[in-house]
């Protein structure tokens, strides 16, 4: 099967866990309790981010760290920008919500 | 607050053309934030909405094929009309929204803060590779192969 980021971010799961294990490294325990999926499902989306280079296992004692590899996803003020407008685009949606209930609540419902 | 954040923090003001009282509503009443805050294309489940400091706010997003993802923030400040503040995690963010009357209408401040440059830095880049797969993938597999070409 293809090994590469398509492959990696193909899957909801695997995008989520990408998401989460950005910020920190997370124990895969952490990251199943996220989940209402099996264990085992979990597992397998870990193993295909590791052989897509995503993530990278850290043995610590008995626990398993996964930490993101996002290396291979160059320059990072494009992605900011792209972040911020993300947010932005939440307060966009809270505005038109407050415009639809200030009518609603004009018509008195 | 510190002048050595820039690196770390994504800042947005905005004024919202209703009064203090209605925009504390929809963030401070579950029923309203459930309705404009989880990401396009989700639906969301609200679990505990515990609106005190040290209160738990925790809801589930439900993704295409049924996946379910929890969300989970915990409140550290409120202040009604006036301030919210709470911890999210994976990934760590702290967030201050601020509400401020301006005659009808509402000044919205809204701070994110990350522990680090190189935290913030990397949940842009997954969010980034992320949404790219939601909207735009080719805009994305454009943008990787100009970075593969350089190596």
């Amino acid at each position: 099967m293809r090994r590469d980021v398509f492959q990696a971010i193909a899957d909801p799961t695997r995008r989520q866990i990408i998401n989460m294990t950005a910020g920190q490294p997370l124990n895969v325990n952490a990251i199943a309790d996220s989940f209402d999926v099996s264990r085992q499902a979990i597992s397998l989306h870990i193993k295909i981010l590791v052989e897509c280079e995503l993530l990278k296992i850290n043995k610590q004692g008995r626990e398993r760290y996964c930490e993101a590899q996002l290396g291979q996803l160059g320059e990072v003020s494009v992605w900011i920008e792209q972040y911020k407008q993300h947010w932005k685009n939440k307060l966009d949606n809270l505005e038109t919500y407050l415009y639809q209930l200030k009518k609603e609540r004009k018509h008195g419902k | 607050m510190e002048n050595n954040t820039k690196d770390r923090e994504i800042v947005i003001s905005r004024v919202l053309n209703a009064p203090v009282a209605l925009v504390w509503e929809v963030f401070a009443n579950p029923k309203h934030i459930m309705q404009w805050w989880g990401p396009e294309g989700f639906t969301n489940t609200l679990d505990v909405m515990d609106l005190v400091p040290g209160g738990e706010w925790k809801f589930t997003m439900h993704g295409p094929n049924g996946m379910n993802f929890h969300n989970r923030s915990v409140f550290k400040e409120i202040v009604p009309l006036k301030k919210m503040l709470f911890e999210h995690f994976n990934p760590h963010i702290m967030f201050t929204i601020t509400f401020a009357a301006q005659g009808g209408q509402t000044l919205l401040n809204w701070h994110m803060l990350f522990d680090s440059a190189e935290e913030f830095e990397a949940v842009a880049k997954a969010h980034g590779a992320v949404e790219g797969a939601n909207q735009n993938v080719d805009k994305l597999s454009v943008y990787l192969e100009g970075m593969a070409a350089k190596k």
